[in-house]
């Protein structure tokens, strides 16, 4: 066959699609560092918020900016939006300097 | 006598006021200059007051509008009654202080001396109701702070991207001859090149080739350094890292022999083996600059996956895959040019490919391969014996309740006799089966 040229190595006709492997195994393996990051942003926003404490509310702006850099395109923004949503919340309150002790 | 009973009245009366002064002057050195003389205090007082007062005007700054005003208006006062009192001495020297001069003297006097029972403190003004920069150091570090981490991100995500797209760049022209289909994010309806990488994230960039003998389909990862993320690049400066750019062929079952092969650096190849389910055999360890591991299998099955029911209860599927990955060098400080030094590494893995196709194992080894291969089989069904003869318990009973349920359905009651009857049939036949079993181990154990 005039296709089948031996110095041609393509096969139009065995062309496979791309196959995103299966999300199962993948998220236990990839860097769980965005999940880390998300999860403690969110704990230290809250204590932040509870306890009044500047600090708190500052590294969890810390740790959300980190989890974003971090995250991986298939995961939900929903997501990620939830931690970046809270340390607004706890770091307004100390935006008004009057209200958190130094 | 009534003069002198008038008089100790008199006494009696400015005694007390005094005594009220007396305790109102905490200070030592006025007590000290305090006199019995009934009226020297005024003296004392009218005295002390005007030269303290500037004092205390000086001093108190919280009510300081407050004194001065008052004291002013004393001073003033003060002023004026020292003429009344001058013009007056000066018209009747020997007479004493006439009480009503300083009738409403002696109030201002008392109230000065009840400031000087509070002590006075010197307050600094709160920090945080100072409006300097000073208070606000904290907030403007983390802001610096913040912002050097945006650039970063912008900065890292640039350089990425620019790395992966001439990467792509120099390879273009070999995968493009070697593969019809070149980029593919399997979301198109039709199998067409979209001559792109896949962006995964920041650091990580796939792309997608297929359509060539020998093999279904060549995945390319191109795992960079995670620059984008400032908390990564300060742990690089500790210990440098390279980019890689990971291959994984997927070979067509016909066309690869059944081995198992991998050559790489000592510590690419311990945690291989440890991750990888086929890694068993003898490995080379060879080094090479560039070259992280390369890795041909038939039993490649992926990572090892950890499941939470304990062993898995059959061996996972496995493919016929090579996998190559590669250093970037530079570790770390990679510039774009430096994706050219990989082009030779992407010819050695079409060649590869090739090759694999062509190599084959010679008949003893084929014959030590296949017996590995039983061996492992035999050992992983041992082990998961237990567990196999539970999970087929477990579907038999399922199956009885199915049964059941079905005939408990079933409305009509003919219908229900029927399978009811069928269940029973069933369940005596397996019985005689096993009972057949039995007795056939029986005679051979005899």
């Amino acid at each position: 066959m005039s296709t089948n040229n031996m110095s041609d190595p393509r096969r139009p006709n065995k062309v496979l699609r791309y196959k995103p492997p299966p999300s199962e195994c993948n998220p236990a393996l990839d860097d769980p560092t965005p999940d880390y990051m998300n999860l403690l942003g969110m704990i230290f926003s809250m204590c932040g918020l509870m306890l009044k404490l500047k600090w708190c509310a500052w590294v969890a702006v810390y740790c959300s900016f980190i989890s974003f850099a971090n995250s991986r395109s298939s995961e939900d923004t929903k997501q990620m939006m939830s931690s970046f949503i809270l340390w607004p919340l706890s770091l307004l309150p100390s935006a008004a300097v009057l209200d958190f002790p130094e | 006598m009534k003069a002198v009973h008038a008089f100790c009245v008199v006494l009696l009366v400015f005694g007390s006021v005094s005594e009220a002064k007396f305790d109102d002057f905490e200070d030592e050195e006025d007590i000290v200059e305090y006199d019995d003389n009934d009226f020297a205090e005024f003296e004392d007082v009218m005295e002390d007051s005007i030269t303290e007062s500037p004092q205390r005007v000086i001093t108190t700054e919280e009510d300081e509008d407050e004194t001065t005003v008052e004291l002013e208006g004393q001073d003033e006062n003060q002023e004026g009654d020292f003429e009344d009192a001058d013009t007056q001495e000066g018209d009747t020297e020997s007479e004493p202080y006439d009480d009503e001069e300083f009738e409403g003297y002696e109030d201002k006097p008392d109230t000065s001396s009840s400031k000087n029972k509070d002590p006075i403190t010197i307050v600094d003004v709160p920090a945080h109701l100072q409006n300097s920069w000073e208070s606000y150091y904290l907030e403007i570090l983390m802001v610096t702070g913040l912002l050097a981490y945006i650039m970063n991100y912008i900065i890292g995500k640039n350089k990425n991207s620019r790395l992966a797209q001439a990467w792509f760049n120099t390879h273009r022209e070999l995968l493009e001859s070697n593969f019809t289909l070149v980029g593919d994010d399997g979301t198109n309806k039709e199998a067409t090149s979209t001559g792109k990488l896949n962006q995964e994230n920041e650091h990580i960039y796939n792309l997608w080739c297929s359509g060539r003998v020998c093999c279904e389909g060549m995945l390319i990862q191109l795992r960079f350094l995670k620059r984008q993320d400032l908390l990564n690049v300060l742990a690089r400066m500790m210990r440098p890292v390279s980019d890689q750019v990971q291959i994984k062929v997927t070979m067509n079952d016909e066309d690869m022999d059944t081995y198992v092969f991998a050559v790489g650096t000592r510590k690419a190849l311990v945690r291989l083996q440890k991750e990888m389910q086929d890694l068993m055999v003898h490995f080379l360890t060879h080094y090479a600059d560039k070259i992280e591991s390369i890795h041909f299998s038939d039993q490649f099955s992926g990572p090892k996956i950890m499941q939470e029911e304990g062993q898995p209860l059959k061996l996972p599927d496995t493919k016929r895959t090579l996998l190559f990955t590669f250093n970037v060098p530079g570790s770390g400080n990679t510039y774009p040019k430096d994706m050219e030094a990989l082009l030779p590494l992407m010819n050695m893995v079409i060649y590869s490919i090739d090759k694999a196709k062509k190599f084959r194992l010679n008949r003893e080894g084929k014959q030590k391969a296949d017996k590995n291969r039983a061996r492992v089989e035999e050992n992983f069904l041992k082990l998961t014996h237990v567990q196999r003869q539970e999970a087929a318990q477990s579907r038999r009973e399922e199956k009885k309740r199915a049964e059941k349920e079905r005939i408990m359905n079933e409305e009509d009651p003919e219908k229900q006799r029927r399978l009811e009857e069928a269940a029973l049939r069933r369940e005596q036949k397996k019985l005689e089966k096993k009972q057949m079993k039995m007795k056939q181990i029986k005679v051979k154990a005899m």
